[in-house]
């Protein structure tokens, strides 16, 4: 096996009994992006003369000592360029870390390059990009799902250890889910803010993307974290992942039925079927969810909130502090800021932006209502596998319809996870998703643990 | 609600949002007026005893003690700017004399 191709529970142990050293680790990395990366294009830009150095000097003895780790282009990286995939910012270097990055920095681990996603995050795709689209590494002719497309395609590529990635509604899971990696979307304000490129302020979450749980879970307990540059930060200490559970005795897991819509791709809806089973026999009870919300309203609320934040948070964008000036916003941003801006504006802010914020009261009490009945949901992240390269274009509402099963419990700022629990016919992944109440990511943890004990749909590899 | 964005509607937006668009961009505003018309869902719903929710923490007024901390020097935070002068961001006038 190649050193690039180990998770890093394998790579931190291999550094600690001195097998190999971090630069080993850190030449394998770039040797496979060399060979992989112009066709998968899952990196805007790499940092291999300061990754080399950095590995000369790395302590193994931190958590991710010598680790390679691919960082989303939204997340700001001191002195190295920072676009979100937007030509507006082409030219910008940072001038201080994100405080996730500080966090990562300390524990020791090596930024190899900054990761490809749909331009400032819009999209499920990544063909908003203006650096290119990224290409699945199960087959090149799909999209990886988005908006971190590129940090999913670079973990499922093995062009590094571990990422970051972003999540406002689906950008974790649903790349995951159609690249067969681990995608940890953590509770909103369980992870900083501060300094990853806002989107929609109100449910932006960074977290971990991954090749196995524990290894998401580890990445998680470093980045997450009271921060006091960021208002809405969960006021606890770090997050620490609880003991494995060997059966789900007790356990009571809600299956939205809603949750498969009529347009599901049949071979998801059996792939979640058999991962039922496969929870029945660890002990869980199955409690079948007929009243849950219908995820439509999701769609609709998500795409007013987003607009409208959007359209606040890219007013910023004015080519005078960084970066260029409005002009070099691309379609897909433009459209976003001006219905934000149409749903913010005088006489339609109460029918538009408030009725919304309501329907997320009924949407956050909704939860709270199923999980009286159930210890956590679980369902299909996307309604189909990845779809081919072309398939957003032109579609104004590509992301919210692909990510309305995902769209529900970001908007109700819940953690969740995607997990690999099949192929389709096509051998494309298939992502389960697991989602518990506001700040448990532990039940996340034990129950995807488990599955993953017991499944080995994580140990496949894509043919590049 | 209005489903449909008018030229007049479209106009004032782009002015709004300060973006600029080309004429081959005006589909545009078809796809607001689509995008319009699919959010109407959420009139299903009675909401008239609910109260908004702006983010699921609930938390309000967030202080900090008045200390001086890190911050950037005027060099570093001038090093991006496309245009300065003597220390400060050029901008475009925005009065005129």
């Amino acid at each position: 096996m190649n050193l690039n191709e180990l998770n890093l529970q394998q790579a931190r142990q291999g550094l600690r009994e001195k097998k190999f050293s971090a630069k080993d680790l850190v030449t394998a990395c770039f040797s496979q992006i060399k060979k992989h990366d112009q066709d998968i294009n899952a990196f805007v830009s790499t940092f291999e003369k300061e990754a080399l150095k950095a590995a000369e000097s790395a302590d193994i003895s931190l958590p991710l000592g010598g680790i390679p780790i691919a960082i989303k282009d939204n997340f700001l990286t001191k002195n190295q360029l920072t676009t979100a995939s937007s030509k507006l910012l082409d030219n910008y270097l940072p001038q201080y870390d994100a405080t996730t990055i500080k966090k990562i920095k300390a524990a020791g681990a090596i930024i190899i390059g900054k990761t490809n996603l749909d331009a400032w995050a819009h999209g499920s795709s990544t063909e908003t990009s203006d650096f290119g689209t990224t290409k699945n590494p199960w087959n090149q002719n799909h999209l990886p799902g988005g908006s971190s497309g590129g940090s999913a395609a670079a973990i499922a590529a093995h062009e590094a250890i571990i990422a970051t990635g972003s999540e406002t509604a689906g950008s974790i899971r649903q790349p995951s889910s159609w690249c067969g990696v681990v995608g940890f979307k953590p509770s909103y304000g369980r992870v900083s803010r501060y300094g990853v490129i806002a989107m929609k302020s109100s449910t932006d979450s960074p977290g971990p993307i991954a090749k196995t749980v524990d290894d998401a879970a580890d990445l998680l307990e470093i980045m997450s974290g009271h921060d006091p540059y960021d208002a809405t930060s969960i006021d606890e200490a770090p997050w620490k992942k609880p003991a494995p559970l060997s059966n789900l005795k007790g356990l009571k897991l809600g299956l939205p039925l809603c949750y498969f819509p009529p347009q599901i791709q049949p071979e998801i809806k059996e792939a979640i079927l058999r991962s039922v089973e496969i929870f029945k026999k660890l002990g869980a009870e199955i409690i079948e969810l007929s009243d849950v919300l219908d995820p439509k309203y999701s769609i609709a609320v998500y795409t007013i909130l987003q607009r409208s934040e959007v359209s606040s948070n890219l007013a910023r964008f004015d080519g005078i502090r960084y970066g260029h000036d409005r002009s070099f916003f691309g379609e897909e941003a433009k459209r976003r800021i001006m219905l934000g801006t149409y749903s913010l504006s005088s006489g339609y802010y109460d029918a538009y932006y408030t009725k919304a914020q309501k329907v997320r009261t009924l949407i956050c009490q909704d939860f709270d209502k199923q999980f009286q009945k159930v210890d956590a949901f679980i369902g299909p992240v996307s309604p189909t596998t990845a779809l081919k390269v072309g398939a957003s274009k032109g579609q104004a509402m590509f992301g919210e319809i692909q990510d309305m099963l995902v769209e529900p419990s970001s908007i109700a700022g819940l953690p969740g996870i995607s997990i690999p629990c099949a192929f389709d016919k096509n051998y494309l992944p298939i992502g389960l998703q697991i989602i518990a109440p506001q700040k448990r990511e532990d039940i996340v943890y034990q129950i995807a643990k488990i599955f993953e004990d017991h499944t080995d749909y994580h140990l496949k590899k894509p043919t590049l | 609600m209005s489903k449909v964005i008018s030229d007049q509607d479209f106009a004032h937006i782009v002015q709004l949002s300060n973006l600029e668009i080309k004429p081959e961009e005006n589909f545009i505003k078809d796809q607001l007026s689509q995008t319009a018309e699919y959010i109407e869902v959420l009139n299903e719903l009675d909401t008239q005893n609910v109260t908004p929710t702006f983010q699921v923490n609930h938390k309000k007024n967030v202080f900090r003690s008045d200390e001086v901390g890190e911050s950037l020097s005027q060099d570093s935070a001038l090093s991006q700017a496309p245009q300065s002068h003597q220390g400060y961001f050029k901008t475009k006038a925005t009065i005129k004399k």
